[in-house]
């Protein structure tokens, strides 16, 4: 399993354009993906209600967790939209 | 010509009063600010009777109306469009109507001062803040800078008239540079400030009534009430004239003849009968403190903010000057403290008590300031707005000035109050502690219990009717229905590659006719964004939903959005869940268009739009299958 944690950097946080293309991202793999955010249980990162309804904000930290055959890559994927989006 | 029907044929060309941002006049044009130019028919607009001629420059509409007549139809055009704007409040405004009179004399004081606050805050703060410090490092008076900083703290207060009078002939509807005269007449440098001399006998003499009653001139720094009157008289007198001098003439005639009559009127009437009211006002204070036991300083704890409501507190300073000079002991200033920190608690109860962010943000610096001893803006800004509060810090100000009158409090020197007081009364510091904190604690304690954000509009009764009209019978779990009415787009046209590639999910758009979203059918509100402007459902069918009104709208913060529930809600088919301001998302330059998103699209086999052309609210937007 790979984890890694993000601070988010974008005004508005993670509405609903970045929570869609994040999840269309993270579908394109075979991995599981959670997202958790301090406080709450994590959740699958594919559900992409429960993503935006995670109120993730500006300067919000979120942890993921990445497990699968294909954990590395799509680990990197993420790391590099979260950068590039949030 | 007819003012009122060249008014009214304008703002229907211009698509009504929806389609009006903003609007002002200049010597010969109507300058306005138009949401959607689209909606405006130019070719009517030029035809009607009394315009002259249309452009557009700068951002704006210019209507050509004339020299002398603009001025007219622009207030019957403002009129319209002013009276609609407010019709959605008509139930606060006959409200408003039937308030007793002193009521509407305290909103309208109010509504004069609101505005003024940021010069007073600045130079008043700077003021209480200067007042500390020199009393902390005595030094500090002669110093350059000193010297500098005092002209910036007590400019707003020294010529406090004349932004008054401007304040005042906005609200009254004088002329506002007219307004500004009338203020500059009231504390002309040759007159002498009133403040600064002690009795009137020897002062020269500016007016004499049939040589039975002298009037001396005296100016009116730091006066409230009589410059309020003045210009409520300019504005009686400016409209009348306007409506009776010829338009030729109108330009020189009305504003001379009203600075004239209101300014004669102003220095020979109304200036020294509200300065006589004001120094009965004085005399009453000074006896009413003199009952023992703290009960006359417990009414004047009370009183005290009312007075700063009619502009007479000024006048204390010279009953602290004489307290002083006679016994070097000034009882009056615990008073004041009592009341200023009470009144500065009052507000802060409300700002940590509302949910209204515009407020909260007012609230807390105006309770602050009155802590270092300025009190207008959490007076005026705050606590006469709301009524309970004052009354608040009315209780919370006795019950301090009762402690301070019992436990023998008294100040060394005058003009400073609150949290700098400290610094004048260290002979008796822990009676003036406890007259701090008692004031404050009671002040806090009764406003917060008192005050309640007025009828919040997120708890409005949800409106049903929508679901009423649409029987339940034709309901089918495997369609969606309309929660915006407008016309059905294919999400494939919706302008947005996010929403058209349906990364987000499948669905259809609606291009709304009408600014508000309802529930397509029972559930719960799973996610609703800060900015309001997208709300996630869960419907009980199993469906989710993401409804996002417009394009790129995160951008907005909010602004032109209205929700009326919030996550985790049941909602129930039909019921308004947001409301958007059209035109003012358009002005803006962004989209309406509203996708309407099933998220859990992978649950479903086919997701088809199913209308075509306009839906109403609830009609059939999407067919499903699982």
């Amino acid at each position: 399993m790979k984890q890694f944690t993000y601070t988010i950097k974008d005004e508005v946080g993670i509405h609903a354009r970045p929570a869609g293309n994040l999840v269309k991202l993270i579908k394109g793999y075979s991995s599981t993906v959670t997202i958790e955010k301090e406080g709450k249980p994590a959740i699958n990162a594919t559900a992409l209600m429960k993503l935006m309804g995670l109120g993730v904000k500006c300067g919000d930290t979120v942890k993921f967790s990445i497990e699968g055959d294909d954990e590395e890559a799509s680990a990197k994927a993420i790391e590099e939209f979260m950068t590039a989006n949030l | 010509m007819d003012y009122n029907k060249c008014a009214s044929e304008i703002l229907s060309a211009l698509g009504g009063k929806d389609n009006l941002a903003s609007a002002a006049h200049c010597a010969t044009r109507l300058r306005l600010v138009i949401g959607d130019n689209g909606k405006v028919k130019k070719s009517v607009l030029e035809n009607i009777d009394g315009v002259k001629g249309v452009f557009e420059a700068a951002g704006q509409l210019q209507v050509i109306i004339g020299t002398g007549t603009v001025n007219k139809v622009y207030g019957e055009f403002i009129k319209l469009a002013g009276v609609e704007a407010a019709s959605k409040d008509d139930v606060k405004k006959a409200a408003a109507a039937k308030a007793p009179w002193y009521k509407r004399a305290i909103k309208t004081l109010g509504d004069i001062f609101v505005p003024i606050i940021p010069a007073i805050v600045a130079t008043g703060l700077l003021c209480g803040l200067l007042g500390g410090l020199s009393k902390a490092f005595p030094d500090l008076g002669s110093t350059k800078i000193y010297t500098l900083l005092d002209i910036f703290s007590n400019a707003a207060l020294t010529f406090l008239p004349i932004l008054i009078a401007v304040s005042a002939a906005k609200i009254f509807g004088a002329n506002v540079y007219l307004g500004a005269v009338i203020g500059m007449i009231m504390i002309h440098p040759n007159l002498i400030n009133a403040w600064s001399v002690g009795d009137g006998s020897n002062l020269p003499v500016l007016w004499s009534w049939f040589g039975l009653w002298d009037i001396h001139a005296t100016g009116y720094q730091g006066h409230v009430i009589p410059v309020v009157i003045a210009i409520l008289v300019l504005s009686i007198i400016e409209k009348w004239l306007h409506k009776r001098v010829p338009e030729v003439l109108d330009l020189f005639v009305t504003p001379l003849v009203s600075v004239l009559v209101t300014g004669f009127l102003t220095m020979t009437v109304i200036g020294p009968v509200f300065s006589q009211i004001e120094t009965w006002v004085l005399t009453g204070a000074q006896w009413l403190i003199s009952i023992p036991l703290g009960i006359g300083s417990f009414l004047m704890g009370a009183a005290y903010a009312p007075t700063v409501v009619a502009g007479v507190h000024h006048m204390y300073n010279a009953i602290e000057l004489s307290m002083l000079a006679n016994n070097g002991m000034n009882t009056w200033m615990p008073i004041a403290t009592a009341a200023n920190v009470a009144q500065g608690s009052a507000a802060l109860a409300v700002a940590v008590k509302t949910r209204n962010r515009k407020l909260k943000s007012m609230a807390l610096p105006a309770s602050l300031s009155a802590f270092l001893g300025i009190t207008e803006p959490a007076i005026f800004g705050v606590n006469v707005r709301f009524g309970k509060p004052l009354i608040a810090g009315m209780i919370g100000g006795a019950c301090g000035a009762a402690v301070a009158s019992i436990m023998g409090v008294y100040a060394t020197a005058n003009g400073v109050t609150g949290v700098f007081g400290f610094l004048i009364t260290t002979d008796t510091f822990v009676g003036y502690l406890l007259t701090f904190l008692i004031a404050t604690a009671v002040a806090f304690a009764v406003s917060w219990i008192l005050y309640k954000d007025a009828e919040p509009e997120t708890e409005a009764v949800p409106e049903k009717p929508e679901a009423e009209s649409k029987p339940a019978e034709n309901y089918d779990d495997n369609c969606v229905y309309a929660p915006l009415k407008g016309k059905a787009v294919l999400m494939a046209d919706v302008p947005d590659e996010t929403f058209a590639s349906d990364v987000l999910g499948m669905g259809a758009a609606v291009d709304p006719s009408e600014g508000k979203v309802v529930a397509p059918a029972d559930g719960e509100v799973s996610t609703l964004f800060d900015t309001h402007h997208a709300i996630g459902l869960t419907l009980d069918n199993g469906m989710e939903m993401l409804i996002h009104v417009g394009i790129n709208t995160v951008e907005l913060n909010g602004e032109g959005y209205k929700a009326f529930v919030s996550e985790g809600d049941r909602v129930t088919r039909g019921q308004t869940l947001i409301t958007f301001d059209i035109p003012l998302i358009k002005s803006k330059g962004y989209k309406t268009i509203t996708p309407v998103i099933i998220t859990n699209a992978d649950d479903y086999k086919s997701i088809i739009k199913a209308a075509d052309g306009d839906v109403d609210f609830l009609d059939k937007l999407i067919e499903t299958t699982k």
